[in-house]
This record gives C-alpha cells, structure tokens and sequence, in this order.
C-alpha cells in the first residue's frame, strides 16, 4: 500500500559560502522518506551534515537545491507568515539544551504554541492537562524550570514540542543533557507516543542507545546518506547490537 | 600573548563594549556638566537671586554622585560578565591569578579613565551648544558661566577614576574567589520568582507611607525649611524602591494567571516583564526619581520664563518711553513689533512738569487696570477725570518725568503759551520682550546716554524685564539646563541597563523563533517589554514632580500653570530616548527567520 510521507527529501543539497569564496557541501543529494506513525533516526559523526539537515528540516535554514516536503507541503520557500506559521503548527521540537523559558512556569512553557494560535483559554487548559498526563508531569505544572531536574525538563519541553498535534516531532540530540535513566525514560515516552498516537519521529542522534528506538536508521557521514538500517520487527536488544556493528563497519 | 587574547576578546564583544563605553561616556559627560554649574561658586552667587540654590545644588550634586555610583557598579557587574569567560580561559592555558588580576585592574581603570575624558569632552561640546541655545531661546544673560571649567573636569576624572578603581578591586576579589571552571561556564541561574503576598504587601504599605510623608514634607517647605529637601529624598527614594518591589510583581503576576494572558505572546512578555521589573527595581527607582528631577527641573525653569512676563506686564502698561525720538531711535522703533504706541507732548518748567488735557480725552493714556497687588496685567483706558485723579499716583505716568515733583494738565492754549523746557513723548507696548529684546536694549541705551537717566528712572516694563531676568534669569537657566542634563542621564542610564541586559533575551528570542513566533510577534513583545519598563518610572516621576512642584509655592505665582505643557514636552523627548532604546533592542535580540540566504 502506498501512503504520502510525512516527510518528503529529494536531491537536497546544501553549500555554505558565497559563489566567489571559499565552498563548503554541507549536504549532498539527500533523499529520503518519512512514512506516517515512523520512528527515523539519522546518525553520524561530528561534522557529517546531521544538524544542517535538521536545521533544512525544520525551516531553520534554506537549501542551496532539491526540495522538502512535510505533510504535503514544500517548506523550502515559505516566507514571513508562512513560515512562522508552518513552525508553529506543524513541527513540534524537542533541544538538547530544553530551551525552556525559564520566566515561564512548565505550564506557560507547555501553553506557549496553543497561545501562538489563539486557542480559547479553556481548550489550552485541558489540552495542557492531557498532554501532561500522557508525559506524568501534571504535578509539576506550576513549577519554574529551574526547580526542575534535566529529566523533568527534558519531559516538559517534549509536552511542548506535543501539545498542538504537530504533523512531525523532531528531537535534535533531545537526551544529549540527560543521565542514562532520564534518557531511557524519555525515549519510552516517545515511542510510546508514536506508536499510540502515531505521530511520526525523527531524531537526531550519534548516540547508539537512543538509535535502537528508532524503526529505521539513517547514517550520513560527509554529507551524503551511507547506510540504512530497518529494525524490521528485532527486539531492542538486538537492533541496538546491529547499530553498533555497522558503527563499527562505518568508521574503518 | 595575553594582550592579543585581550584584544580579541573586545574584538568578539565590540557592540557590548560599545554601549558600556557610550553609556559612561554619557554619563561621565553629564557629570562634568552637573558639577561645571554646582561647584562653580561664583556662577551661582552670581545668577541665582536667592540663597539656597548652593544648597539644592549641593544635594542634587550629592544624589548625582550616587547615581553615579549605582552606575558605575552596574557597569563593572556588566564588565566583568563580559571578561570573565575570557579570563577563565586565560587562567586555562596557564595565566597567573596576579597577572589576571592586574591585566583586569588596568583593563578598568584605563576604561574609566578613557570614557571620564571623553566624556568631558562631550560635556564641554554640549554644554556650549545647549547654553548658546537656551541664552538665545530665553533672553538671559549669564555671568560666570563657562563650559570649560578647570575644577569640574579634574573633580569628573577624579569621582570616575576613583569609582572605577573601587570597582576593579570588588571585581578581582570577587574573580579570585571564583573557581576557573565556573568562570568558563558562566550560566545565570534563574532567579526564582516567589510571591510572598504578606511581605510584598508590608512593603506596598511601607512605600506608600513613606511617598506620603516624602510629599508632605515638600508641601510644608515654608514651615520645615531647608530640612524638607533631605527629608523628602530619602522618603521618596525609599517609597519609589519599596513600592517597585512590592506592587508591580504582584500585578503582573495576577495578570499572568488571568485570561487576558493566554493569548499569543502575552504570558511571555508579562514574564519577561516581571523578570525584568524585579531585577530592575534598584535602577527604575534611580530613573524615576533622575525623571522627577528632570521633569522638575524644567517645569520650574518653564516656571520663572512663564512667570517673568506676567510679572513685567503687572508692572507697567507700557513697555518703554521714548523722549525726543531721533531719526535713529525711529528706525529701531519701527523694527519693533508693537501692540499699540501713543504720542503726547510734555513741558517742564521748573520742578513740574505739564501736559495737554485734549491730548490725552482725544488719545487716552493706557493704565494698569487693578492696583498692584490685585493686578493681572490688564490695561483700561479711563476718561479725563478719572485719568487726572488717577495720573498723579501712577508710577508708569511718573515715570515720564522723573526729575519733576508736581504734574499738572492744562487746556488746550494754556499749554500752547506755556514756557519750558518742550518735550515729545512716544510710549510703546511690544508683544514680547524676549522677541525684541536686543531692540530695546538700543533704543534704552541711546536714551541713557542723551538723557543721563540712571537705567531704572525709565520707568516702563523693559526695566522691569531686565530687572527680573537678572534675579530669576539665572535660575530659569540652571532649570532648563539641569533638566536637560538629567534626562540625558536617565535616559543613557536606563538605556545602558536595558541593552546590556540583551545577551540574555537573545537566547530566548532564538528559542521563540524555532517554535514559529512571527517577526511581528516578536518585535510587539519586545516594544511591550522595553516600552514598559520606560513606563513605570515615567509615570512615577511625574507623580513626584506633580507632587514635588509644592516645594516652589513660595518663589512661583503657580508653578502649576503650564506644568502640562512641559510633562507633554519632556514626554516626548523621554520618548525618544525609549524609541531609540527599543530599536537598538530589536536589532540586537530578534534573530532572522533563518540563517542563510
């Protein structure tokens, strides 16, 4: 059965640099698919193109060439708001760094992306409600993030980054911050939340643990697309050894 | 080695370094004008007409140095923030602390030193143009004014190398207490808002009571004396501090939780302002009470210009006479822009001097309506009779013969056989002394010295104008000026605090963009954030002047008269400042959409 992609890359390229100077191929020719309700990670070393990419994804920067489609829509040439407004709906992100607002209680962080959409207080209430439920934060709503743990912050942001029903969440190293039980934690949540709410998830990580929780996995290095690997129904365990093999193949 | 690292470092951080060397170069510059006027001894005895004005200026020079102080301390916190990463870093490839900590020592006090004598500089500039400026505007002269002053630049360089040095040893014990990885990853922890509504309310109570008795004391200024001007500063001050504290987090934070917040932007920029308020409240209260004294300032010197017109016009009907016109003194006479001019003849025989009765039923002499004390200015014309009663008690009727001791009216051919020494007279009223002042000046002096009267026997309104200008004159200026000196202080002053705080909201700003915050969005939360913090002080201050203006009842008819006029003035040149402010801001912290085109 052929399903549209959530995601949609092709040919995508990216130089930095002007014309006349000195060029840099960040990326070159990437294509590849996001199915609905997929969990895909894309991993590589340092200075393999995985945060260009990212940034390409997220209409944080403009590719030089080939085209970006999410949710049926080419994001490479919105403008003003357009763009503001296709971020705003259709993406929901998870940081590294948590980037929480820090003069924000959790639950003005969790709000912020309905209140952007002028969602009636009480929806955004119980919105707020559900997803803190979903993420077991209800209780520490009315906290400011400094008297959070990383684990509790990492866990607010990802309520954020859900909230509105985004078309696609994407995680840019989201358990970098956190110790081996938050992170674990938080990769539970996440593939539990796209599997029950199939909401696809791409992630972006040189970490093999997290990798293992992804359905599909993408290695770049030197910016192009190297290896894929499909867990195809293996347990974790075992789609965590295949990682660190083909790491193992990948760096000789 | 050390030195290059230092040079990048400022190279990496240029705009910062930027706006802390504007922000002292302002600030030293306005000191150095303050103190050319306060401790120039000679200038006040000289020009303010009434003795406690040493006094105001020495506490105004008192309250100048410790904002200055609150200054520079925010300054050096700003300083170091921006060097310690560099100087953990230093001491990471190996630098000695002592070598640190001398590089910091000189690095400061060479900062100081270099925006001090800038800054005089730029005070001397300014203070040329701005006093040329206002000699011209307000029609006064000045004695010992000067905008090169000796003692005031050596006194500036003084307070600021003093100040700047006090600050580098805070700073190093305070860097040599620090661990260097700390310094490396200088993160701020986030201040933790609490409300602690029995304790903020205290302080609201507090506050308002002391604002209370700080306005009091300045109403009761006749019976409290000199002793008002101490009470109320300290009172206000603390009143302005407590109730910052007190009331703005608390109303901002029910506003948080209303329904008003939950949309778009709102819950973040109410934050932001809470935050800021918080953080700001030591530097809010100093500009509020800098807007106060500002606003105050030019409201008073508004005052006395205000003031010395009515003052001339309740003097005299006319403003000069004119005795035997010259060719001469009729060509200056008619670059005058006059309201209404009369002719008469007069004769002196002896000790008395006679006039035409026809001369004056067929052109009426204009007199003061009311006696002196009920006087507002007006002019009446009267009939004959009445005007015979009333001539011979009248100081401006007088004044056309000052060496006569009888005045007497005849008729028509009485006049005409009479004997004596024959004079023209012509009486002028202008519309304005100020815009014709410099022709006055001519035609009074071509008098003096034809008639060799002494200067006040002329009698009419231009003598009184002279004569006020050189008591109040001096005064005015020094309200103008200091007005105007103050808001560029305040202005630089909360400036300086905001834009040095903008490190911080780049992050946030950078955040709001990634969850798709609109450009539009963002520059209206930044306008709301930085505009209000403009605000709150701005509304304060004029509460205080509102309030402060009791203290000049004694020397000002009503110094409430066109207090309007000049809030809306000094309102707009404040807003300025504040537009410029959030300019800046907006160029500083909102990011592009996205990164490369």
């Amino acid at each position: 059965m052929q399903t549209t992609p959530i995601v949609d890359v092709k040919n995508l390229q990216k130089i930095y640099g002007a014309k006349k100077e000195k060029q840099y191929e960040a990326l070159t020719d990437i294509n590849f698919a996001v199915a609905p309700g997929e969990f895909v990670g894309i991993m590589g070393p340092s200075g393999s193109g995985k945060t260009t990419l990212l940034n390409l994804l997220s209409t944080l920067d403009v590719p030089t060439a080939g085209s970006v489609r999410i949710n049926n829509q080419e994001v490479s040439h919105l403008k003003g708001k357009q763009l503001a407004d296709f971020r705003a709906q259709q993406v929901g992100f998870i940081f590294q760094d948590f980037n929480l607002l820090e003069s924000l209680t959790a639950r003005e962080n969790i709000s912020l992306p309905l209140s952007l959409q002028d969602v009636p207080r009480s929806k955004t209430v119980a919105a707020v409600e559900e997803v803190a439920q979903t993420l077991s934060i209800a209780d520490l709503l009315d906290k400011y993030p400094a008297e959070l743990s990383g684990g509790q912050k990492q866990r607010v942001a990802a309520a954020r980054a859900l909230v509105h029903h985004p078309a696609i969440i994407m995680g840019d190293e989201p358990t970098g911050a956190l110790d081996s039980k938050s992170a674990r934690e938080l990769l539970d949540l996440l593939s539990n939340i796209n599997q029950q709410q199939n909401v696809p998830v791409l992630l972006v990580t040189h970490d093999p643990f997290s990798a293992s929780f992804c359905d599909r996995i993408l290695f770049i290095q030197d910016g192009r697309i190297k290896q894929e690997l499909s867990r195809q129904g293996q347990a974790r365990k075992d789609f965590y050894g295949q990682i660190l093999e083909q790491l193992g193949t990948f760096e000789q | 080695m050390l030195l290059k690292l230092a040079i990048t470092g400022i190279k990496q951080r240029f705009r910062d370094y930027v706006v802390l060397l504007m922000g002292l170069i302002i600030s030293s510059g306005i000191f150095y004008i303050f103190a050319s006027l306060a401790i120039n001894t000679d200038f006040i005895k000289a020009n303010s007409g009434i003795s406690i004005a040493a006094q105001v200026f020495m506490f105004g020079m008192v309250l100048l140095l410790i904002i200055t102080m609150v200054y520079v301390s925010y300054a050096n916190t700003f300083l170091l923030s921006m060097r310690q990463h560099d100087y953990g870093l230093f001491m990471m490839l190996g630098a000695k602390k002592q070598n640190i900590g001398v590089l910091m020592v000189l690095e400061t006090i060479l900062l100081g030193g270099v925006a001090s004598i800038i800054g005089i500089i730029l005070g001397i500039g300014v203070s040329s143009v701005l006093s040329q400026f206002l000699f011209n505007q307000l029609g006064v002269t000045i004695h010992h004014f000067s905008p090169i002053y000796g003692p005031a630049m050596i006194d500036t360089l003084t307070v600021y190398v003093v100040l700047f040095a006090l600050a580098a040893v805070l700073n190093l014990s305070k860097l040599m207490r620090t661990p260097v990885l700390k310094l490396l990853h200088v993160e701020d922890e986030a201040t933790n808002v609490r409300v602690r509504p029995v304790l903020q309310a205290l302080a609201a109570v507090l506050g308002i009571a002391c604002l209370a008795i700080g306005y009091y004391a300045m109403a009761q200024i006749m019976t409290l004396q000199l002793t008002a001007i101490p009470i109320a500063l300290v009172t206000i001050t603390l009143g302005t501090y407590l109730l910052f504290s007190a009331i703005i987090g608390g109303v901002l934070t029910a506003i948080r939780k209303s329904r008003f917040a939950a949309k778009r932007l709102r819950t973040f920029t109410l934050a932001q302002i809470n935050f800021r308020v918080r953080g700001y409240t030591r530097i809010l209260t100093v500009v509020s009470l800098l807007f106060a004294m500002a606003l105050g300032a030019i409201s008073v010197g508004a005052g006395f210009q205000r003031q010395i017109p009515t003052m001339v016009a309740s003097i005299s009907s006319y403003t000069i006479s004119i005795k035997d016109e010259t060719p001469n003194e009729a060509k200056l006479a008619k670059q005058l822009h006059v309201k209404w001019q009369k002719s008469y003849q007069q004769t002196i025989q002896g000790d008395t001097a006679y006039y035409n009765e026809a001369a004056f039923a067929k052109q009426p002499f204009p007199m003061l309506a009311n006696p002196a004390a009920k006087n507002d200015g007006r002019v009446k014309q009267f009939s004959l009779p009445e005007f015979k009663k009333k001539a011979i008690i009248s100081s401006d009727f007088l004044a056309l013969s000052p060496t006569s001791n009888h005045i007497r009216f005849l008729n028509n051919s009485d006049f005409n056989n009479l004997k004596g020494q024959k004079h023209q007279l012509t009486i002028i009223r202008v519309h304005s002394n100020v815009q014709d002042r410099k022709v006055l000046e001519k035609i009074t002096a071509s008098q003096q010295r034809r008639f060799h009267e002494p200067f006040f026997n002329l009698g009419g309104g231009y003598s009184g104008f002279v004569l006020f200008n050189n008591l109040f004159g001096g005064l005015e200026f020094m309200g103008f000026f200091l007005g105007i000196a103050f808001l560029a202080m305040l202005a630089s002053c909360l400036m300086f605090k905001i834009l040095s705080g903008a490190n911080k909201d780049v992050v946030r700003y950078n955040m709001l963009n990634r969850i798709g915050v609109s450009q539009r969005l963002m520059k209206q939360a930044i306008w709301q954030e930085v505009g209000t913090l403009f605000i709150i002080p701005g509304v304060l201050g004029i509460i205080d002047v509102l309030f402060g203006l009791q203290m000049f009842k004694p020397l000002l008819y009503n110094p409430y008269e066109i207090v309007g006029w000049t809030i809306l003035g000094f309102c707009m040149l404040y807003g300025l400042y504040a537009w410029l402010t959030i300019s800046l801001y907006r160029r500083l912290v909102v990011p592009p959409m996205q990164l490369s085109k």
